[in-house]
């Protein structure tokens, strides 16, 4: 069993981290948003911060199947951003978290484990008291994981070709980045950012 | 009590009509007086927890469930004390069972006549009558109608039980014998159940069925304790089999399907008493001939003893049956344990009875058919013939084990004047059976499973005179009867097979030493030291032979290779031989029909038949090219030689077992997964002893299964497994394995992985393949060390690394001349350190060279190589002659030898990749080149590096670290380096590489390349890209070193802003980030704001500078760290306008680079 994991290549315990990472975040993100009644979710401790895990087994499954399709992906460093989109119904997006990932392939030392957990974890603590950041989202909206891929994955297994092109509609303008958390380490290099409609150049128009 | 009141309570679960306390373990001898049918509602009420309380407060019983108890052994009392006055049967004739002996019914709802009627019935004929539903009690349930709820839910409702209309009684009572009550069924219920029986039906005995209108032979006291059913247990036998079928809806049964199914009973006996007696009930009372008890009953009496009295049965039958046929006898020759096998292939003929009785089926639900048979798998092994066949070749080569080594260096039977000899033994499989019957020799005789002629049980051999009749192999028996009225059917009889073809194979080893196996009566001969004629004089020897000892004819085919002699034996048969020598083999083939040849099916016939060809003289006409075009390359080419007469197959040539495997596809029924796993493991024990039997091991285990279509119905065949989806698991696991745990293991978890309703599975197989010697894999540890591995793969290296060499050197020596025409270039490039890298390298340091093939030195990471402990490092080194510490040591000593050779090695790359590559434009690029060498070679490295940028980059991270000749090994421009990797590097040794490259040469060489390959822009673009981000990483030097440069320039700038900002790096901990030197700067900025008065653009724009190249710096990693600088630099330009102005400069550049990398605008 030792033996296996010393075997595994760091991408793959990378990419092992990273999914249960984003998995944690993404449920907190949406915590935060408020998209849910907070009943629907319960406090856990991940990593020794206090987080907020899904009670719904259906919204606990959809983060965790979207987040878990990545894994390969994110194995072989063709996933270049993991995105939380919310948006109303029109499909227009109003906020985006914006998950930046890049996995180096070729590091090929062993990853400390905990070290990496230590640096995620920066990013837990981080997110909640980033809420002033973001901006109130509307009652109706919606919301959904989008992931970005530097290349179109190749002719994949079928059992992971269960990717749904999204449908929400894209800023006309390049969005307002504000960074929220930023890691830059060896094997993994990750950051985190909001994205919002550009609308202080479209007000002035309108004004 | 108690124990009766928790046994009501839980069945009042189950149904609300069950009321199984046992009353009739206290007394059987009990009459009814309350004539009263009691109320549905009551009934239910018995068996309800709430009304057990409340009852239990008033009367003296503790609970309802005993009050219960007691009023039923009243109501059996008063129905016995009643039955006795009104009973009609005559005592006198006391060998006769009353009509309704046995029979229990209980009327639901309305029927009628009504339900007293048909009780009165019960008491004048010998039943029961049972006022409340108990289904250990009642056999028969009586209703003319049903609610839609209880047909729906007929299981619950009946408990297995049969459903009959009340005119079952009344006809049964005019006929003054039991009849059947199939067809009695109730109507709603008919059309519900016509689902298939499972299996353990078949082992339910309906033993009586052959025992019908027999005299009373025996009497035997039996179940002292169930006084219910205390009865003279007569054993009976038919004279005549064929009585049984004159009875309408009774199966026919052969004496011995009768003695199988007995010794069947006693398996299900010993399992559940209960519901075996059930069925033992059922099946008595199905019988016309209710007054005759039949055989099946004496095992009601105690599951111990069971087993025994049918043993005892059978001897008594088999005395005392001299009129039965002759297949009584020879099932008693079998062995008890096959006879008890053969229960369930004699169930192929019930077929036709189960459709018909549906209600066992629910009965035997209870137990789970397929699989209520512990031994189902084996029994089903047991009498499959085709797996006698299969597992045939093992005992043979058990029994002849000298053989396949001798032959397998045999020779090709194509060669000149050979002969081959193909006996086969004619209609092995019935002529072995009658050949102790000489009645049976010209009658037509058909081996089956069993002969009911309304079966489907296929037919698996035919003797000629059945052949004759049409009967054929793999029909239904039904057809083959009705094709030949008279065909006798027999049995198999494995022991004498595996007898006859022992002999058989004896007198074959005994003509010829190479032999081939091809099945139990079947083979080929080699005979090629003798000639034709010879082997013809051999083959009648040995048929002389066979006969002699077997008493069955064989037949020979003689001829020149396997094909024609295997043809030849068709002509022969039966009882034949025949000789086709090499020159008929034309005209034999030319009126061949192409079925004949073997490979040739239904679907290849049918396309052959398409093209209008019939036989092999026709397909002769058509070339190899065309058939191999319409019939894939392997079958065109067989079609092509098989149509000629050539085969090259050789004789004695043992396949190696490929997989070994069991698969039950007939009888597969499961109710739920604990069924399902039940069986596998079954079968994994079964493959588990065909693997050991051979002798093998493997590692990938596959799980088949035949599940069945969606709208697929019943299949035709009885219990067959019809329209099916074939779906398989596979799992390779590391180390071979013939272990039933682990195979039960992994099957366990292949089944799961098919996710599907086990009761669609139709069939199950079980195949282990990758196979390894037994013997071998118990080596395997020694195989897989990492010794051996590495031997095997430095001996390929070690062979591999020489012609590389060679080749590397005709490649070096090769590009050269043909690199270009500049000769006189040639000689310069490759002076002083270049040659003697070029002859310095050893072996080793040669396969540097990357050139196709690398010999697994350079492989070797050699930071890993040196970190390995050390008695791993000095076995890697012994395996590799030593080398691997004389590299190491070059490593670490020499240097610059290495990174000669290594410039060397690039070099030759590089005229061999010109070479080949393209050789017109450089030649156009070397044409130019002459005037300016240096430009030239630039240029020519450009070209080489889009080749093969990785090979490059590679080796200049390799002569990175080198320092100590960078101008011998970089003399090119920057153009050449890697960005990417340059970019990785530490920045120290970044900026070293940078300053090392000759400044002035960065112009020149972007001009050269632009102006002197316009004939390749791709390429011009390409190193433009290069040379911008080579210039962003010069950009960048100003953080780069440690303190960063600019610290360095700040502190000794005379601008008291720019010194604050350099001591606050410093300050900040000298960690390089900028926002920690921003923030320790927000508590000296407010001294400092009287200095951003003399703001000279100078300042502003060495500040800017060293923003922008921050933010180049950091901008793929970590924009937060942007933006909390620029969130502090913009608290600062409120305090400070030299802030204001720098960032108000920096601004449009970050913003510009932050939609360049994130597409989007920071939100400051």
């Amino acid at each position: 069993m030792e033996r296996r994991r010393e075997n595994q290549s760091p991408q793959v315990s990378i990419a092992r981290i990273l999914v249960e990472f984003l998995e944690v975040a993404i449920t907190s993100i949406v915590f935060l948003k408020g998209i849910y009644p907070s009943d629907a979710f319960e406090r856990r401790r991940y990593m020794n911060v206090v987080v907020h895990r899904a009670r719904h087994p259906q919204l606990r499954d959809y983060i965790h199947s979207a987040v878990k399709g990545l894994q390969p992906f994110i194995e072989k460093g063709v996933v270049d951003r993991v995105v939380v989109m919310f948006f109303n119904n029109d499909n227009i997006p109003l906020e985006r978290f914006v998950f930046s990932l890049t996995v180096s392939q070729s590091y090929k030392s062993n990853v400390e484990e905990t070290d990496l957990e230590f640096s995620l974890r920066s990013f837990l603590v981080k997110l909640p008291v980033s809420e002033s950041l973001s901006k109130v989202l509307p009652r109706d909206c919606r919301w959904e994981i989008t992931a970005y891929f530097c290349t179109l994955p190749q002719a994949t297994p079928s059992k992971e070709d269960l990717w749904i092109p999204t449908d929400t509609k894209q800023w006309d303008q390049p969005p307002l980045i504000t960074p929220i958390k930023s890691l830059s380490s060896e094997p993994l290099s990750m950051q985190l950012y909001l994205e919002h409609a550009n609308i202080l150049k479209t007000t002035p128009r309108g004004n | 009590m108690s124990f009766n009141s928790s046994r009501s309570a839980n069945s009042c679960g189950k149904s609300k009509r069950s009321n199984d306390s046992n009353s009739n373990n206290i007394n059987n001898n009990k009459k009814l007086r309350k004539s009263n049918q009691k109320t549905l509602g009551m009934a239910w009420g018995s068996n309800s927890l709430s009304s057990s309380k409340s009852s239990s407060r008033k009367s003296n019983f503790t609970d309802f469930g005993s009050y219960m108890v007691e009023k039923n052994r009243k109501l059996h009392d008063q129905f016995d004390a009643e039955a006795t006055t009104s009973s009609i049967i005559d005592s006198s004739n006391s060998g006769n069972k009353p009509l309704f002996h046995g029979v229990s019914i209980f009327v639901d709802g309305f029927t009628v006549p009504s339900s007293q009627e048909l009780r009165s019935y019960m008491l004048k004929y010998g039943g029961r009558f049972e006022n409340y539903f108990s289904r250990s009690r009642v056999t028969h349930i009586i209703c003319s109608n049903l609610p839609d709820s209880k047909v729906k839910n007929i299981r619950s409702f009946s408990r297995g039980l049969p459903v009959v209309k009340p005119t079952w009684v009344l006809d049964s009572v005019a006929a003054n014998k039991l009849l059947n009550w199939v067809p009695y069924q109730l109507e709603q219920l008919v059309n519900n159940m016509q689902k298939q029986p499972k299996l353990s039906t078949f082992f339910v005995p309906k033993t009586n069925l052959g025992l019908q209108e027999a005299k009373t032979l025996a009497n035997r006291h039996l179940n002292p304790e169930e006084g219910c059913f205390l009865e003279n247990a007569n054993s009976q036998e038919s004279p005549s089999c064929e009585v049984g079928e004159s009875i309408e809806y009774s199966p026919e049964f052969k004496e011995e399907t009768c003695i199988y199914g007995l010794a069947k009973v006693c398996e299900v006996i010993k399992e559940e008493p209960i519901s075996a007696e059930q069925n033992l009930l059922e099946s008595m009372t199905a019988e016309p001939s209710c007054s005759n008890l039949n055989v099946g009953e004496a095992f009601k009496s105690s599951p111990c003893k069971s087993s025994a009295s049918a043993n005892d049965c059978l001897g008594d039958r088999s005395e005392k049956s001299p009129s039965s046929p002759q297949i009584v006898g020879e099932a008693f020759k079998s062995s008890p344990c096959k006879s008890s096998a053969s229960a369930n292939d004699c169930l192929g003929d019930r077929s036709k009875k189960s459709p018909s009785s549906p209600q066992i089926a629910p009965s035997s639900n209870q137990r789970n058919s397929t699989l209520g048979d512990p031994n189902f798998v084996e029994n089903y092994f047991k009498n499959s013939r085709l797996h006698f066949i299969g597992t045939w070749r093992n005992r043979y080569r058990k029994r002849f084990p000298s053989l396949p080594g001798g032959v397998k260096d045999g020779y090709s039977a194509v060669s000149h004047g050979a002969s081959v000899i193909h006996v086969d033994m004619d209609c092995f499989f019935v002529s072995v059976i009658i050949r102790s019957r000489p009645e049976l020799q010209d009658k037509p005789v058909a081996v089956c499973h069993s002969d009911n002629p309304r079966g489907t049980a296929e037919i698996s051999s035919a003797n000629y005179p059945a052949r004759d009749y049409g009967v054929r192999a793999g029909i239904f028996v039904r057809d083959a009867k009705s094709l030949c009225p008279h065909l006798v059917i027999v049995p198999y009889n494995f022991e004498a097979y595996e007898l006859v073809a022992d002999q058989f194979y004896q007198i074959l080893h005994k003509h010829c030493n190479k032999v081939q196996a091809v099945s139990c009566d079947e083979a080929f001969l080699d005979v090629s030291d003798q000639g034709l004629e010879d082997a013809e004089h051999i083959a009648s020897v040995i048929r002389q032979e066979i006969y002699e000892a077997t008493g069955c004819t064989a037949s020979a085919g003689v001829a020149g290779n396997v094909l024609m002699a295997r043809l030849a034996t068709r002509t022969a048969k039966p009882n034949g031989q025949f000789l086709i020598p090499p020159e008929k083999v034309e005209g034999f083939l030319d009126e061949l029909p192409i079925k004949a040849l073997p490979g040739i099916g239904h679907v290849l016939e049918d396309k052959l038949k398409r093209l209008s060809i019939q036989t092999c003289g026709q397909l002769r006409m058509i070339s190899k090219v065309s058939l191999q075009k319409d019939f894939g390359s392997k079958t065109g080419n067989m079609l092509w030689n098989y149509s000629r007469g050539i085969d090259s197959r050789s004789v004695g040539v043992v396949q190696e077992t490929k997989s070994v495997g069991a698969e039950v596809n007939w009888g597969v029924r499961f109710n739920t997964l604990q069924d399902t796993q039940n069986f596998l493991v079954k079968l994994c024990h079964e493959v588990s002893l065909r693997l050991q039997g051979c002798g093998v091991q493997g590692r990938t285990i596959t799980l088949k299964l035949k599940k069945k279509r969606k709208d697929a119905g019943e299949p035709t065949k009885y219990m067959g497994f019809g329209d099916c989806e074939n779906l398989s698991h596979a799992m390779t696991i590391p180390i071979a394995t013939d272990d039933v745990d682990v195979l039960q293991r992994i099957s366990k978890q292949l089944l799961g992985y098919f996710r599907l309703d086990v009761k669609e599975i139709r069939g199950i197989g079980l195949q282990v393949s990758k196979m390894e010697n037994a013997d071998m894999t118990s080596q395997g540890h020694e195989r897989r060390s990492l010794r051996s591995w590495l031997s095997s793969a430095s001996g390929n290296m070690e062979e591999r690394s020489h012609p590389s060499m060679e080749m590397t050197g005709g490649s070096t020596k090769h590009g050269y001349p043909n690199s270009d025409g500049d000769s006189s270039r040639l000689p310069k490039s490759s002076t002083g350190p270049l040659t003697r890298g070029h002859t310095n390298q050893t072996p080793a340091e040669a396969s540097l060279s990357r050139v196709s093939t690398l010999p697994q030195i350079c492989d070797l990471d050699m930071g890993v190589i040196e970190s390995l402990p050390p008695d791993i490092f000095s076995e890697i080194n012994a395996l590799y002659g030593g080398k691997l510490s004389e590299v190491l040591k070059k490593n670490d000593d020499n240097d610059d030898k290495l990174s000669d050779s290594v410039i060397g090695s690039s070099r030759r790359l590089e005229g061999e990749i010109t070479k080949g590559k393209e050789p017109l434009p450089s030649e156009k690029i070397h044409v130019e080149e002459i005037t300016s060498k240096n430009k030239g070679k630039e240029c020519r490295f450009q070209d080489y590096q889009s080749a093969s940028t990785s090979a490059v980059g590679s080796l200049n991270l390799r002569t990175g670290p080198m320092g100590g000749d960078k101008y011998e090994f970089m003399p090119t421009s920057l153009s050449q380096v890697d960005i990417s990797i340059l970019q990785q590097l530490p920045k120290e040794l970044k900026l070293d590489i940078l300053e090392s490259l000759p400044a002035h040469r960065r112009p020149e060489c972007s001009d050269s390349a632009l102006v002197k390959c316009p004939h390749d822009k791709v390429k011009v673009e390409k190193v433009k890209d290069q040379l911008e981000g080579a210039e962003s990483v010069l950009r960048r030097s100003l953080w780069s070193g440690h303190p960063p440069e600019w610290v360095d320039k700040f502190e000794v700038s005379n601008n008291l802003m720019l010194n604050r900002i350099a001591e606050m790096y410093y300050k900040s901990g000298s960690t390089g980030s900028l926002s920690s030197i921003l923030q320790c700067l927000i508590s000296v900025l407010p001294f400092s704001l009287d200095a951003s008065n003399d703001v000279s653009d100078n300042v502003i724009s060495s500040l800017c500078d060293i923003l922008q190249q921050y933010i180049d710096l950091k901008i793929k990693s970590d924009m937060e760290e942007i933006y909390i600088c620029f969130r502090l630099l913009r608290r600062f330009t409120t305090k400070s306008i030299f802030f204001l102005q720098a960032y108000d400069r920096v601004l449009p550049y970050l913003q510009a680079s932050f939609s360049e990398n994130y597409g989007g605008n920071l939100n400051i």
